[in-house]
């Protein structure tokens, strides 16, 4: 409990910290050096807590307006959270599947090799490639794969869903297959084995128990890659998540709260994760 | 079958393909066809018009295509990818040096602190990227920063923040060990933390952590194109408004990515090209960590007791203990390897000695000279030259062209500025040891060959001759008892665009063109004659026998004299400054050695050093002539200010025409105007002039086109189509002193400054090349950021 509240104390002043950059660098251009202006920082941080302790998130620009942040935050998070959620569940499902419980079959290795091509490029190409392609099925075939403009509902989040979950499965998978590979030459097993139990029965009283603690010690790594690729993906297609407040102005207002913003979308997430994880252990294994 | 399943193909791909990127990271710039400001411009060419965007393997000129704006994508990614490469190997390494011994130390303690942990957690939780764009997005626009201090903070920045993790892996890697019975034994036995860590813990890690360096690559480069995708270019983003569009200072990969982004719509390839190249990269590396991992894994793997997906099948390639005496045994890997860094060198030296072969006009017959001379007391001159020519085109050759000059002024020419008629009389002409046919008509030598030439193969010309220089004549002259001899050989001709490019002789200005070749010139005189020459060695006075010999100079001066006085000096770098003269003339010898000196080592200084140890000037009646390493000056003419400039201007000559070679008959404005520039920037620099004194002798000649009317006429044109020498002279010094005074301010402080820096880095650039009029401007296009069409008033493109 003790280090969860360091953790957080932690996080929440990197967030601060992080948010007022902008605000504290500067370049002298005369002298063409860069500054640090940290005498700024009392007044930038008080802004800010004396905005919050009124109870309002405080105001961003969008373009020449002046709009309330708690006016507009309601949806972006809302579609920011559809896009994590969906994306991080169906990464972690689809790796366990395939990694485990399907590992064995021939079509998952046609899954694999598919996945260690998709592993080898990086996550950004693999945004602008897809975006080309998006671009070029609808020049060949007239079908609007995607969409960029913010209000047209499905077709504007489904892709950026996909997009999120890609990078976490492909670690996830990678992961879970180099531990199925080690955990499936234990002794354990081996007796597993000798006693004539069935594979799928292993895979879930044996292999999976041994294997989740992994995942579980891995979750925060996976949804802050999802957060990682969220802002890309957000900031290139045009969806009008959380990341709208964090790409649109250098002010620490907007930057903070949506950090912050970001921060209970990923605790959601995690808590999700768990969730499910624990529905799994309760519906298939026997405690 | 299941032999060849078990190579590690990715180990060897990977090997390959990461030595090709440090490959094209270290020759990238010089394979690169254009330099990153050259833009290509549209036209209309066989009646298509070609215009940016070009789309890639549409020309040969543009093999992976251009931009919207013309710059060619293949210079700009291999300008680009070594700062790509560089910069994540970078980071990489001190990220993972600082971040492994700290691994190490910390992974030791007893109790990782709470606090460490946490913070761990809460740092892996940040991604990285969004750190260095916070950090980045306030200095990293429009040249703030010098692009270095910027890629130093980059590199620096983001080396810290990713240290965390590395620091986290390793330790939780070392604890583990660190629970190990042989750590503990170590430790029964008195082994001491630092030997725990490098001698027992290290080891274990060591194929690891090679393992995470490559991919750490990997992942600082998918950063970096996080980056890009959001506009932040590492080494600094131009922004530029109205439209908005973002430019990477750099080129590099993920910012050429990042400045085409916009191309998904149209044009795609300006973005998949890079996307492309940027992806080799990653994948490089990629498969390079995957190779080395299932090498690794394969050694130390156990066979799964269950069916599972995916069991690597590599073969383990274990060390054998006991055969530790073999320092080094011969096996198929380190072959290949052996050769894969014989391939590296032998490539590199060879991209590196050609880097500069795509500069200048190409001539593709060469020439060696080997003259024997002798001169008899009447004053005929017995000749037996031989020349070795090679045929460097494609073409087979039939006949062989030479200029042989002698041959226009005997008797009935009708140059009036050459008083008196040369002899000349052609005994005997021998192709490799066989007499061969030849027409000598004016000055035009064609020899048949008795076989034809084959591409790449050399053939000897034998030539035996005897003449007399004409009285008073022009360069090849006779000045009483002085023999001057230029041009008094068969020169080879020039073998361009296919052809032999040989023009005739005309009165005036220089109308020959020829390659720079070796000459060794074998002489005999009577007794009582000096021999100068264009060669560095020539001998003392009054030696009447012996040999010289030339490397790489345009012509072979020799002038023969009798009882004239010698004057020398010495210039910068030990060159020597002989002037002969007599003394029946006004100028003052003193005077003028000091300007020569004052010259060369001014030009020296500025320009680049003397070609040759050695300037002879001549003193005497006949013109004002440049050679290789010689100079003739009349100092019977009554202007003092023309005889001063022109001691200049030969000796500027001795750089631009004598290193930088050109086409005196089509192209002469390249050598008299550049030369008269230099010369008008020696006394508006050295002596401090005014611009209008400095500038005189051109503004003079433009002056004195307006008066006779003759209206406008490019520089370029050949020497028949020239209406006065001011259009070859004058003109180019006037258009280029313009052009320093309106851009210098893109290269310098000031239009001295500018000046002298464009005529060194020109002759630097063209140094024993030839330059047209399409190679000056494409260099000062780019020197100066200009269009092709800033020439369109004084040059016809």
């Amino acid at each position: 409990m003790f280090r969860i509240i360091q953790q957080m104390i932690i996080i929440f002043l990197l967030i601060l910290s992080l948010a007022a950059l902008p605000m504290i660098i500067e370049v002298n251009s005369a002298e063409s050096k860069l500054e640090w202006h940290f005498e700024k920082l009392p007044k930038v941080y008080g802004d800010f807590i004396s905005e919050v302790s009124k109870g309002s998130l405080g105001t961003y620009r969008l373009g020449t307006q002046v709009r309330n942040i708690e006016q507009d935050i309601g949806d972006n998070f809302l579609t920011s959270l559809k896009v994590m959620l969906i994306g991080v569940n169906a990464s972690i499902i689809i790796s366990l599947l395939f990694g485990i419980f399907l590992s064995r079959f021939r079509l998952t290795k046609l899954f694999n090799y598919f996945i260690n091509i998709l592993a080898a490029i990086p996550d950004f190409i693999i945004i602008v490639m897809s975006m080309i392609l998006a671009v070029k099925i609808y020049r060949w075939t007239g079908i609007r794969v995607i969409s960029l403009r913010p209000d047209a509902g499905a077709l504007n989040t489904w892709f950026p869903t996909v997009l999120v979950a890609i990078a976490p499965t492909l670690y996830l998978f990678k992961l879970i297959s180099v531990k199925y590979f080690q955990t499936s030459s234990e002794d354990y097993i081996r007796t597993a084995v000798a006693k004539g139990m069935r594979l799928n029965y292993i895979n879930f009283q044996h292999v999976y128990k041994n294997i989740e603690p992994f995942i579980t010690a891995e979750l925060v790594k996976v949804i802050s890659l999802a957060i990682g690729n969220l802002f890309i993906i957000e900031y290139i297609l045009n969806v009008s998540g959380i990341t709208k407040f964090i790409f649109q102005s250098g002010e620490i207002q907007p930057i903070a709260i949506g950090l912050f913003a970001m921060l209970l979308i990923s605790a959601i997430v995690y808590v999700s994760v768990r969730l499910v994880f624990y529905l799994f252990k309760r519906g298939f294994i026997y405690e | 079958m299941n032999k060849l399943l078990k190579i590690n193909y990715s180990l060897y791909i990977g090997i390959f393909c990461v030595s090709l990127l440090l490959f094209l990271c270290l020759f990238g710039p010089i394979m690169a066809p254009y330099s990153l400001t050259e833009t290509l411009e549209t036209q209309y060419t066989d009646g298509k018009i070609i215009s940016p965007p070009m789309e890639p393997f549409e020309s040969e000129d543009y093999p992976l295509g251009t931009d919207k704006w013309g710059y060619d994508l293949l210079s700009m990614i291999l300008h680009g990818i070594r700062y790509t490469v560089v910069i994540a190997l970078a980071i990489t390494l001190i990220k993972m040096i600082v971040g492994t011994i700290l691994g190490l130390y910390i992974g030791q303690w007893k109790r990782t602190p709470s606090w460490m942990i946490a913070f761990e957690n809460a740092w892996s939780y940040v991604p990285l990227f969004l750190i260095l764009y916070f950090f980045m997005m306030p200095i990293n626009f429009n040249g703030q920063l010098e692009t270095r201090t910027l890629l130093g903070y980059f590199i620096v920045i983001a080396s810290i923040i990713s240290i965390p993790s590395i620091v986290s892996s390793v330790r939780l890697k070392t604890a583990e060990l660190n629970k190990s019975v042989y750590i503990e034994a170590a430790k029964a036995l008195g082994a001491s933390r630092n030997r725990l860590i490098w001698k027992h813990i290290f080891p274990q890690l060591k194929e690891t952590i090679l393992v995470m360096f490559i991919l750490e690559i990997v992942y600082v480069i998918t950063i970096m194109g996080q980056l890009a995708l959001v506009n932040i270019f590492v080494g600094g983003t131009l922004m530029r408004f109205d439209p908005l569009i973002y430019i990477s200072v750099t080129k590099e990969l993920s910012g050429l990515v990042g400045q085409a982004r916009l191309n998904i719509y149209g044009n795609t390839h300006i973005l998949i090209v890079p996307l492309i190249v940027l992806l080799f990269t990653t994948i490089s590396f990629s498969l390079l960590a995957n190779g080395l991992k299932n090498r690794f894994q394969s050694n130390y793997a156990r066979t799964p007791w269950i069916r599972i997906g995916q069991v690597p099948r590599m073969k383990p390639v274990r060390k054998q203990f006991g055969k530790q005496g073999k320092f080094w045994s011969l096996n198929g890997e380190k072959l290949a390897f052996l050769g894969l860094c014989l391939i590296f060198i032998g490539a590199g030296t060879y991209v590196y000695l050609t880097k500069d072969s795509d500069v200048g006009v190409k001539n593709f017959s060469k020439a060696a000279y080997d003259i024997k001379l002798e001169m008899d007391e009447n004053g005929v001159f017995n000749i037996a030259a031989t020349i070795q020519v090679k045929n460097k085109s494609d073409d087979a050759w039939k006949e062989l062209v030479f200029y042989f000059i002698p041959n226009v002024f005997t008797e009935g020419h009708a140059f009036e500025s050459v008083k008196g008629n040369a002899i000349v009389k052609v005994k005997e002409i021998e192709v490799n040891g066989k007499k061969a046919d030849y027409s000598l008509e004016k000055d035009t030598l064609k020899i048949t060959l008795p076989n034809n030439m084959k591409k790449q193969s050399k053939q000897t010309v034998k030539v035996e001759y005897e003449f007399t220089p004409p009285e008073q004549g022009v360069r090849f002259s006779k000045e009483k008892d002085n023999y001057y001899l230029a041009q008094w050989y068969p020169m080879l001709a020039t073998y361009q665009n296919g052809k032999w490019n040989k023009e005739d002789y005309s009165d005036g200005v220089e109308t020959y063109h020829v390659d720079f070749a070796n000459y060794k010139v074998e002489y005999k005189l009577p007794e009582g004659y000096t021999f100068i020459s264009s060669a560095d060695r020539d001998p003392k006075p009054e030696v009447n026998k012996g040999t010289v010999k030339m490397k790489k100079v345009r012509d072979f001066f020799i002038a023969v004299t009798k009882d004239m006085d010698i004057h020398e000096t010495t210039a910068n770098d030990g060159v020597k400054i002989r002037l002969f003269t007599k003394s029946d003339h006004d100028k003052k010898i003193d005077d003028s050695l000091a300007l020569a000196k004052g010259a060369l080592s001014f030009f020296q200084e500025k320009i680049g050093a003397y070609p040759h140890k050695q300037l002879d000037i001549i003193l005497d009646n006949g013109p004002f002539m440049e050679y290789p390493g010689a100079v003739t000056i009349n100092p019977y003419i009554q202007d003092m200010n023309f005889y001063r400039t022109s001691i200049v201007h030969e000796i500027a000559h001795q750089y631009f025409y004598g290193v930088v070679a050109n086409d005196q008959y089509n192209e002469g404005w390249v050598d008299e105007g550049i030369t008269e520039f230099a010369t008008s920037m020696y006394f508006y620099v050295a002596e401090n002039q005014s611009e209008g004194q400095a500038f005189a002798l051109p503004k003079h000649r433009m002056d004195m086109i307006k008066e006779a009317g003759l209206g406008r006429q490019y520089s370029n044109v050949p020497v028949h189509e020239l209406k006065h020498t001011g259009y070859m002279y004058g003109q180019p010094a006037v258009e280029l002193l313009k052009m320093m005074k309106a851009k210098y301010r893109l290269k310098g402080d000031n239009v001295k400054e500018v000046g002298m820096q464009f005529l060194s880095d020109y002759y630097h650039h063209f140094m024993y090349k030839e330059v047209n009029t399409e190679e000056f401007v494409r260099f000062t296009k780019d020197y100066f950021l200009v269009p092709s069409g800033y020439f369109n008033g004084w040059l016809n493109i």
